[in-house]
């Protein structure tokens, strides 16, 4: 028998880079069961009218065979803390780690690989057994492209950079069209100035 | 220099390509997410770091990376 493994999220961060560039069946490629903790989660899906959130949902959806959503505590706490209107960030990585020991406790033989960003997988020291290994986003990259498996880390990179300008771009159009609609609905309501006033 | 980018915000997503603020830094000064990141390293032609292989989690990065090179190389199940 194969002993459990899974490739855990602890950050939005890859899902968003790999869905800009058009590639999060790259993340299917090992053929390990995907996790994503409920906290990471819905860290993606509050960027509301983010293509890159969508499509993301859709993903996941379309793959609900290898990729699963896993509940804890933390996105507990998250939801709590967003009604009582408290800082949620950093809690999709305590979430991760949450999600990480539970796989672990649950099997003696359990394995996992935990996907990091780049900046902080480089600088933070993250205590983890020998039954567990770390992996980056670009480290992720690199070796698809050692397989042959993508044509480059770089242009994924760098698509995903490109087309988060025109995400930016979209968002803050829609944001000002927003501002000026209340506006305008403000100048035209009830008890607002007319010209003639 | 992008015309939609605030010259502080500018200054940390340079030294966020170049290695020396981490995703973390940028959360902390207030990028809400990363979309923002990816957005505003557009706006400036530049992509998202690639860590070197430095720092305390190189063996277990090691290990991530030899496991995923091995995973890539096992045929598929017919």
């Amino acid at each position: 028998m194969t002993a459990p493994f899974s490739l855990i999220v602890t950050d939005t961060s890859p899902l968003f880079t790999l869905v800009l560039a058009d590639s999060l069946d790259v993340l299917l490629r090992p053929r390990l069961p995907v996790s994503i903790p409920d906290a990471v989660y819905f860290e993606v899906t509050r960027v509301r009218g983010a293509p890159g959130a969508d499509g993301i949902v859709e993903w996941i959806n379309a793959h609900l065979d290898t990729v699963r959503l896993v509940p804890t505590e933390i996105g507990i706490d998250q939801q709590r803390r967003l009604e009582e209107g408290r800082s949620i960030r950093g809690l999709g990585e305590l979430a991760a780690i949450e999600a990480l020991e539970r796989f672990i406790r649950a099997s003696p033989d359990a394995n996992a690989l935990l996907l990091f960003e780049d900046s902080d997988i480089e600088r933070r020291r993250v205590v983890i057994d020998d039954r567990v290994a770390l992996i980056s986003t670009g480290d992720f990259l690199r070796e698809l492209e050692r397989a042959g498996l993508i044509q480059s880390a770089d242009h994924i990179l760098a698509l995903a950079s490109e087309r988060g300008r025109n995400v930016e771009r979209q968002r803050l159009t829609v944001s000002g069209e927003g501002a000026r609609r209340g506006l305008r609905e403000q100048l035209s309501g009830p008890g607002a100035m007319t010209r003639n006033d | 220099m992008s015309t939609l980018l605030h010259p502080d915000r500018a200054a940390l997503l340079r030294g966020y390509a170049e290695g020396s603020v981490t995703w973390r830094d940028l959360r902390e000064h207030g990028f809400d997410d990363y979309i923002q990141v990816l957005g505003g390293l557009g706006e400036l032609g530049l992509r998202p770091p690639i860590a070197p292989m430095s720092g305390p989690n190189v063996e277990a990065r090691r290990r991530g990376r030899a496991l995923i090179a091995r995973l890539l190389r096992t045929p598929s199940d017919p």
